[in-house]
C-alpha cells in the first residue's frame, strides 16, 4: 500500500489524505483541523461497504436474526417436546406468565436483588477505589487481588459460595459459630430469606471489584489542583469528597450504576449456582426464572419472558439517562450563570 | 487497487460464511464419516468413548468417526438444535428423558427393521432388551446402561447404634437412621435429597409401598389406571419418609442436591445415602472412611417386602436426517455389545447391560455384588418404567421438587403433596388422550 502513493512526503499533516477532501485545492496548513469532509462517491461507499461487510453478516445473523427469531418464538407455541404444531398464539405466552403464580414473587425477588445487591456494591467498591488511589507499597498487589474476582464465571462463585454457605460443612457458619456469633448453625440456603441473603452476600463480593475498577480509573482524572484549591480554603475529607470528587466523576458513576444495574438484572449464574431458584422457587429472579422455563422446553414463553426483560430495561434505560443527564446538565448550566 | 481490495473483503466474508456452513462428509475414496454427539458428557468418558470408536475403526477401515462432546449442561439443547437443523449429527446419545420429544419431532430413526435378528440381543439383560423398545415397538435408543438406586451405608456406625445388618425395609432405615442422628456431633442419620430431584426419591418411596399393585410399564399407575399417589399406601410411605428428614437428616437438607448428599457421606458425616452406583468411585477416593466402614444394600422395600427399580436409562440413537444409517447402525450395534459395552460401564459405574457380568469378577464382589442381588431377583426388586419419556417430564420434575420444598419449609403437609401429584397425573393423561 505505501507504495501506492509516491507523492507522500515524510512531515505532510495527515489532512492530506489518505480521502479526497471536499475542500477541493485548498492549502493544508500544518497542523491545523481537518477541513472538509470526505465526499462519498459510490465506489468509495462500495469499498467500505465491502470492508463493513464480514463484520455486518456476522452481526446480523449471530445477533439480529436469533434476536428477531427468539421473539417471534414469544407469539408462537414453541414448545420443543412438539414441534409440528408452532401455529401462532398471540398474547397467551405473555398471559401465561402474568398468570403464573410465580410471577410476583419473581418480580419482587429480582426488585430486591438489583437494589440490594448494587448499594453496597457501589458504597464497598467507592471506598475500595478511593483506598487503591493512595499510594502504598504493594498497592499493584492489593489493586490485583481487589479485581480477581471479576475475572471468575459466574456459575462456578456460585458454587463456591453455595459450599462456603452449607450449613453443615460450609465456612460460614463454622465462622460464626467460632467468633461466638451464633449458636445454632444457620440453615442459610435451606431457609428461602437467608438464602436470598446469601445469594446477595455472594453477587456483593462479586459486583464490588467492576465499581472498584471503573471509579479507580475515574478517580485519576480528579486533577490534583482541584484538591489543593479546596486544602487551601479548608474543606474537609467529607466535603471535598461530595463537593469535588462525587460531582467530577458523576458521569462515570451514573453510567457505572447503569450499567451494573443491566449487568445484575441479567445474572442468573450465581443463583443457579448456588440455589438454582429454590428452596420452593423463592430465589428466582426473572432471568433464572426465564431459564427454567427454557428447561421446560418452552420456548414460546421464555421468550416472551425475555421481551418483557428487554423491553423493560430499554425503558429503565432510556429514563436512567435522562435522569441523569438532566442533573448534569443543570448544574452546568448554573456554573454558566454563575460565571 | 480499491476494486482489488473490495474483491478481497467480499470474498473473505463469503469463504468465512461458507466454511462455517459446510458439513463435513465423506472423502473420495468412499471412506464414510460418521458424525458421533454424546450428552452426558465428562472428560474420563469422552477419552473411554475415543478408545471404543479407535477400535471400531480398526475394524471398520472404511468408516470415521468424529466425536463430539459439548458440555453436559449445554448438551441436550446443542443436540435439539443440530437435529433442529438437520445436519451433523449420525449417532447420538438419546436418554429416556429425550426420547419422547425427539422422537415426536421426527428426529430419530426407528432402527426395530435393521435390529432384527441380530445377536446381539440374547447377550442383554430382559431390563436392556425392554427399554430398547419403546411403547409402540419402536427402537430408536439401545441402552448403553442404566442409573439405578442403591443404599450406601456405614457398617461401622450401625453397628456402634447396635443393629447387625443394614435396613431392608424404609420403616428400618428410619430406625436406624434415627438412632444414628446426633446433630451435636455433627453425626446425620440420612443424607435427604431436597434440592435438585428431590421428588425422585418420593416417588421411589410411594413406588415401594404400592409395589404390589404397580402398573410396571408406567410406574406411576396403579393397575387399576389411577395414580400411585392417590393410593392409600401413599400416605403411610410419604409420611415415613418425611419422618426421615424430621428425625434424622440435617436441616439444612431442603438444599441438598446431589453434590451435597456425596459429600455428607464421604466426607463420614452421614450414615446413609440413597443414590446412583456412579458414586462408588466417589466414595472410594474419600480420605475419611476406608474401604471397611461402608458398603451398599439392596433398595429399601415397603410393608409387602417388595420393591421397584425405576432405572434410568441412556443409550445410542441413530438421527433420521443421517445419509449413513446402515454405518450408524454398525456403530451402536459395536458400542452396545460384548467387550465394548461391558468396558463401558464398568468404568462409567453403570448398571451392566450385559447378562454376561453377573459373572464378572468386577460386578459380583464389594459395593456392585448389590445390583447383581437386585437383578436376580425381579420379584423383589420389580423392574418397572416410569413415564420419564412425556413431554412434560421436565416440567413434572420442576413442580414435584418445589411442592416436596414445600412440605420441608412447613408450607403443605404430606397429605397435600399427594393430592396435589394425583392431580397433576391424572390430568396430564386425561388431556393426552
Amino acid at each position: 500500500m505505501p507504495a501506492a502513493s509516491p507523492t507522500k512526503q515524510p512531515h505532510e499533516p495527515r489532512t492530506r489524505r489518505p480521502f479526497r477532501t471536499g475542500g477541493g485545492g485548498r492549502p493544508a496548513h500544518r497542523g491545523a483541523p481537518r477541513r472538509g469532509r470526505p465526499v462519498f462517491t459510490t465506489r468509495r461507499g462500495l469499498t467500505i461497504a465491502a470492508f463493513m461487510a464480514p463484520a455486518a453478516l456476522f452481526v446480523a445473523v449471530f445477533t439480529y436474526y436469533p434476536m428477531i427469531a427468539g421473539s417471534q418464538m414469544a407469539f408462537r407455541n414453541w414448545k420443543l417436546s412438539d414441534l409440528t404444531d408452532k401455529s401462532f398464539v398471540g398474547l397467551q405466552n405473555f398471559r401465561d406468565v402474568f398468570a403464573d403464580p410465580a410471577w410476583g414473587t419473581v418480580l419482587s425477588n429480582t426488585a430486591v436483588w438489583v437494589v440490594a445487591s448494587i448499594v453496597p456494591q457501589l458504597v464497598i467498591g467507592f471506598a475500595l477505589a478511593l483506598w487503591l488511589r493512595r499510594r502504598f507499597r504493594f498497592r499493584g498487589l492489593y489493586q490485583a487481588l481487589i479485581f480477581f474476582p471479576w475475572a471468575i464465571s459466574g456459575f462456578l462463585i456460585g458454587i463456591l459460595f453455595r459450599w462456603m454457605f452449607n450449613s453443615e460443612f460450609g465456612v460460614v457458619n463454622d465462622l460464626l459459630q467460632r467468633a461466638g456469633i451464633i449458636d445454632e448453625p444457620v440453615t442459610w440456603l435451606a431457609d428461602p430469606d437467608t438464602a436470598m441473603a446469601a445469594v446477595i452476600v455472594a453477587n456483593v463480593w462479586y459486583g464490588v471489584t467492576f465499581f472498584a475498577i471503573m471509579i479507580l480509573a475515574a478517580l485519576q482524572s480528579v486533577p490534583d489542583e482541584l484538591y489543593e484549591a479546596a486544602a487551601l480554603d479548608g474543606a474537609g475529607k467529607v466535603r471535598t469528597l461530595f463537593q469535588i470528587t462525587i460531582p467530577y466523576i458523576r458521569t462515570t458513576l451514573a453510567l457505572t450504576v447503569l450499567l451494573r444495574i443491566i449487568w445484575i438484572f441479567n445474572f442468573p449464574d450465581l443463583i443457579f449456582g448456588m440455589t438454582g431458584g429454590g428452596p420452593n422457587n423463592e430465589t428466582h429472579i426473572v432471568t433464572t426464572w426465564m431459564i427454567q422455563i427454557t428447561q421446560q422446553g418452552d420456548y414460546g414463553r421464555a421468550s416472551a419472558i425475555g421481551l418483557l426483560i428487554v423491553a423493560s430495561l430499554l425503558v429503565f434505560a432510556v429514563f436512567f439517562l435522562l435522569a441523569t443527564r438532566e442533573k448534569s446538565e443543570k448544574k452546568s448550566a448554573k456554573k454558566g450563570e454563575r460565571s | 487497487m480499491r476494486r482489488t481490495t473490495a474483491a478481497l473483503a467480499l470474498g473473505t466474508a463469503a469463504t468465512m460464511i461458507a466454511t462455517g456452513c459446510s458439513a463435513v462428509s465423506g472423502g473420495d475414496d468412499g471412506t464414510v464419516t460418521l458424525n458421533m454427539v454424546e450428552s452426558l458428557t465428562n472428560p474420563t468418558r469422552t477419552d473411554l468413548l475415543d478408545d471404543l470408536i479407535a477400535d471400531f475403526e480398526e475394524q471398520n477401515p472404511k468408516i470415521d468417526v468424529n466425536l463430539i462432546s459439548p458440555p453436559t449442561e449445554q448438551a441436550d439443547q446443542k443436540l435439539q438444535q443440530m437435529l433442529q437443523s438437520g445436519t451433523g449429527v449420525d449417532v447420538l446419545e438419546v436418554r429416556d428423558i429425550t426420547v419422547g420429544p425427539w422422537s415426536t419431532n421426527g428426529w430419530l430413526y426407528d432402527m426395530k427393521k435393521d435390529l432384527k435378528g441380530w445377536d446381539g440381543w440374547q447377550a442383554m439383560t430382559e431390563n436392556t432388551v425392554s427399554a430398547a423398545e419403546d411403547s409402540g415397538g419402536r427402537t430408536y435408543y439401545v441402552p448403553y446402561g442404566f442409573y439405578g438406586l442403591s443404599l450406601f451405608y456405614r457398617t461401622d456406625l450401625i453397628e456402634e447404634a447396635g443393629f447387625d445388618k443394614p435396613p431392608a425395609t424404609w420403616d428400618e432405615l428410619l430406625e436406624q437412621a434415627s438412632a444414628v442422628h446426633d446433630p451435636g456431633e455433627r453425626r446425620y442419620g440420612y443424607a435427604f435429597r431436597g434440592a435438585a430431584n428431590a421428588n425422585s426419591n418420593v416417588t421411589a418411596v410411594v413406588g415401594a409401598y404400592v409395589a404390589d399393585k404397580i402398573d410396571p410399564a408406567n410406574a406411576f399407575k396403579v393397575k387399576d389406571g389411577s395414580t400411585i399417589f392417590a393410593a392409600p399406601e401413599a400416605q403411610d410411605a410419604v409420611e415415613t419418609y418425611f419422618r426421615l428428614y424430621e428425625q434424622a437428616s440435617p436441616d439444612s437438607s431442603v438444599s441438598w442436591g446431589y453434590p451435597e448428599m456425596v459429600e455428607g457421606f464421604s466426607n463420614g458425616s452421614t450414615a446413609f445415602l440413597l443414590q446412583d452406583p456412579e458414586v462408588i468411585a466417589a466414595v472410594r477416593e474419600s480420605q475419611a472412611i476406608s474401604e471397611e466402614q461402608w458398603s451398599t444394600a439392596p433398595l429399601l422395600t415397603g410393608p409387602s417386602g417388595k420393591t421397584v427399580q425405576p432405572l434410568a436409562t441412556a443409550g445410542w440413537g441413530v438421527a433420521d436426517a443421517g445419509e449413513h444409517k446402515a454405518e450408524a447402525v454398525k456403530l451402536v450395534k459395536f458400542l452396545s455389545q460384548g467387550e465394548a459395552s461391558l468396558t463401558f460401564t464398568k468404568e462409567n459405574s453403570l448398571v451392566p447391560t450385559q447378562k454376561s457380568a453377573a459373572e464378572d469378577e468386577f460386578y459380583t464382589s464389594g459395593p456392585w455384588a448389590t445390583y447383581v442381588t437386585m437383578t436376580e431377583h425381579p420379584e423383589t426388586y420389580l423392574n418397572v418404567t416410569q413415564p420419564r419419556g412425556v413431554a412434560w417430564w421436565t416440567e413434572w420434575e420442576q413442580k414435584a421438587d418445589a411442592d416436596v420444598q414445600k412440605v420441608l419449609l412447613g408450607k403443605m403437609t404430606p397429605k397435600e403433596l399427594l393430592a396435589e401429584w394425583d392431580a397433576y397425573w391424572t390430568e396430564k393423561w386425561a388431556k393426552e388422550k
